[in-house]
């Protein structure tokens, strides 16, 4: 790889960003995968690619909410971007139908961020 | 598509769950006013408030109404959903307690990819530094921003840097202590998890700040993953060109590399750590000299801790001026504390210096799980102490902690409520520090075995009068003639104890009574015969055949035979078992 200059990290730092406009982000620290999140991180990658789904799905770190743990934040165009906590495989596809799909929230399994 | 999104939660104390009666009310009252394909309703499992009744947000407005009657629902569709406004003297506003410095990129960022951290501005703090400070300026404005460590003591930062760079010598080092090893905290792990990239450019502002030209990470080898995402953000940063020869195209060179402790408490203290890193046993050693004098092979050695370093890079990039905006007079900034034991959302939590405990544990924690009172909260790991409930309104900084008896420390935040036993509490700590003690120095090998053994014999029923006066003489010996702060910080849980609780170890010593209904041995049990509905399931359960009796006449409870399980306290649906 390329060794950097201020310039060109600069310029990496600009098309670094975000770009995806929907995406499931799943919380892979050891918290999360304790809780069983590898497990959902694999039935979203499964089920978003069997429908065929226009979503990107990324592994993240830790949010803080260790007690709702395995947590999954998801931003679709059209509705409001959330966290759902306690996810198990179930939820993940209802996640994928509901929310991803028909872009109606799940119910019972948001948790709502401060910040 | 739907315009907007109502959030329902009932957080109420009452027996009843109404969200979801609520939630139906809600759905009527807009399918009457045929807003259903606008609108829509969703109860959710937390909604940030505890106890406030039925809590309704509405988005994208992020309008908030707590303590919601029924007869507001109409009022409330009414207004946001028609006429495109707030409740008129029902709508809350709520400051977030919560500032996110440290946890900045926690869960927002893939932490094995380096692209991404770049894309929060990753790395331009380094940049800026190399490019536009010279070393003494980026001490000055460490001094500036009022940063002080995070590991437990909370030494200034910007002085441990500045006397490691005013010693003269061929070679210096950095250290990031990520060797984090109080019971119930996990602050430095997340971090590492979460945001490893973070780290490392402190690290490295850190070795231009004092001329090293070396740095280690010391992680113990129980966070393999943590191990494993640094390794790999290594790997990524020496790719880049920002770690190794001439990074970003200047003339300063560092290299970083990874040792991994095998699991002693004491090698997070800094001068065994430093032992443990050259191969030797980690043991401390009496300072001065400090290791920004004589560390690391008797070079001069600046030792941070992980998320003091988490913190550099957002200071260089917003400016020490806009960090010290945050916190108290003496304690700028914020601090990550892993809020546990028995609170209702234990996770971690990333608060201003000075706020209080009570907003921590009530408003952030959802309070206890039980729903008893909170009875102390422990801060500060094995070195700290207990802070009773009385002092839940102290604001929570380096200063104030410490005048409780208690210390900020790295970060772990116990919950207790009124079923923990202060001795047994005591004990537990005590415990811990006895095992981890290195044995090098007699204050700590011997004192803290003493201690151990006076609270046992207290937590047995067989404490004697005058055990208090000695649990405090030995106290102030291994804090006055130890070596180092394991040592010096032991007998603070017990010290914290006694003084907030001396009634609770009274009561232990004289009536032979643990109140808390925690120490084993002087509780016995025994069947109310009001309560007890004769279904034997404790007459099954016992698994030392302590219960007799038949259906017919009742049970009763064997002392001599009972082992004290507490298999059928356990069991009994109609609490029908005394514990005394």
């Amino acid at each position: 790889m390329e060794k950097l200059t201020p310039e060109k990290l600069e310029r990496l730092s600009r098309t670094s960003k975000h770009k995806a406009k929907n995406w499931i982000r799943v919380g892979m620290s050891t918290c999360g995968i304790a809780a069983g999140a590898g497990e959902v991180y694999a039935a979203f990658v499964e089920e978003a690619r069997k429908r065929n789904l226009q979503v990107e799905v990324q592994k993240c770190g830790c949010l803080g909410m260790c007690y709702a743990e395995p947590l999954v934040e998801v931003n679709v165009e059209g509705a409001p971007q959330v966290v759902y906590g306690k996810v198990t495989k179930e939820i993940a596809v209802k996640i994928l139908e509901k929310h991803v799909v028909s872009k109606m929230l799940v119910n019972d399994y948001i948790f709502t961020m401060e910040t | 598509m739907y315009t907007r999104t109502i959030l329902v939660k009932d957080t109420g104390s009452g027996t009843e769950d109404k969200t979801r009666e609520v939630y139906t009310k809600l759905l009527d009252l807009l399918r009457t006013d045929k807003l259903e394909d606008q609108v829509q309703v969703v109860r959710v499992a937390d909604i940030g408030f505890y106890n406030k009744g039925v809590v309704i947000k509405v988005l994208p407005e992020n309008t908030l109404y707590v303590d919601v009657k029924e007869g507001d629902l109409a009022r409330l569709v009414q207004a946001t959903v028609k006429e495109d406004k707030p409740v008129e003297g029902l709508a809350q506003k709520k400051e977030p307690k919560q500032i996110r410095i440290v946890l900045r990129n926690c869960g927002r960022i893939n932490p094995e990819s380096i692209e991404e951290y770049i894309g929060q501005d990753g790395y331009r703090a380094l940049t800026k530094v190399l490019l536009e400070l010279n070393p003494e300026k980026v001490i000055e404005e460490m001094k500036k921003s009022g940063l002080r460590g995070r590991g437990g003591a909370g030494y200034p930062t910007w002085m441990k840097w500045k006397f490691t760079r005013q010693v003269a010598a061929d070679q210096k080092f950095v250290i990031c202590n990520a060797d984090e090893g109080d019971p119930g905290a996990y602050m430095d792990r997340s971090v590492l998890e979460s945001d490893p990239h973070s780290v490392i450019e402190g690290l490295i502002i850190a070795a231009y700040a004092i001329g090293a030209s070396k740095g280690y990470f010391y992680i113990r080898a129980e966070y393999p993953l943590a191990v494993e995402r640094i390794k790999k953000a290594l790997a990524q940063a020496y790719e880049y060109g920002l770690l190794g020869k001439s990074i970003l195209g200047t003339d300063f060179s560092f290299d970083i590399d990874i040792r991994l402790g095998a699991g002693a408490f004491v090698c997070g203290e800094e001068t065994a750590l430093i032992a443990s890193i050259e191969g030797k046993r980690g043991t401390p050693r009496p300072r001065p000299p400090y290791p920004s004098v004589k560390g690391l092979w008797d070079k001069p050695t600046a030792i941070n801790n992980v998320e003091t370093l988490a913190n550099v890079p957002y200071i260089f990039l917003k400016g020490a001026d806009a960090f010290a905006r945050v916190g108290t007079q003496t304690s700028k900034g914020t601090k990550v504390f892993a809020l546990t034991g028995k609170v209702r959302n234990s996770g971690l939590v990333e608060v201003p210096m000075g706020i209080t405990l009570r907003e921590i544990v009530y408003d952030i924690g959802g309070g206890t799980v039980s729903g008893k009172n909170v009875k102390a909260v422990q801060t500060g790991g094995p070195s700290g102490g207990v802070i009773p409930r009385e002092f839940l309104d102290t604001p929570v900084d380096y200063e104030n902690l410490q005048k409780l008896g208690s210390i900020m420390g790295s970060g772990g935040m116990i919950v207790m409520d009124e079923d923990d036993c202060m001795v047994d509490i005591a004990k537990f700590y005590l415990g811990f520090c006895v095992d981890e003690s290195c044995g090098k120095c007699a204050p700590c090998r011997i004192g803290g075995f003493q201690m151990l053994g006076v609270l046992a014999r207290i937590a047995e029923g067989k404490g004697k009068a005058d055990d208090p006066a000695i649990l405090k003489r030995i106290s102030f010996a291994m804090q006055k003639a130890s070596l180092c702060g394991l040592g010096q910080g032991s007998p603070n849980p017990v010290l914290s104890t006694l003084k907030y609780f001396t009634s609770e170890y009274k009561e232990h010593i004289e009536n032979k009574k643990c109140p808390a209904g925690k120490c084993v041995d002087l509780l016995n049990y025994s069947i109310i015969q009001e309560k007890c509905k004769r279904c034997s399931v404790c007459f099954t359960n016992c698994p030392v055949k302590a219960i007799e009796g038949n259906r017919e006449e009742g049970y009763k409870i064997l002392l001599d035979k009972c082992v004290k399980c507490e298999r059928c306290f356990e069991v009994c649906k109609f609490k029908a078992i005394a514990r005394k």
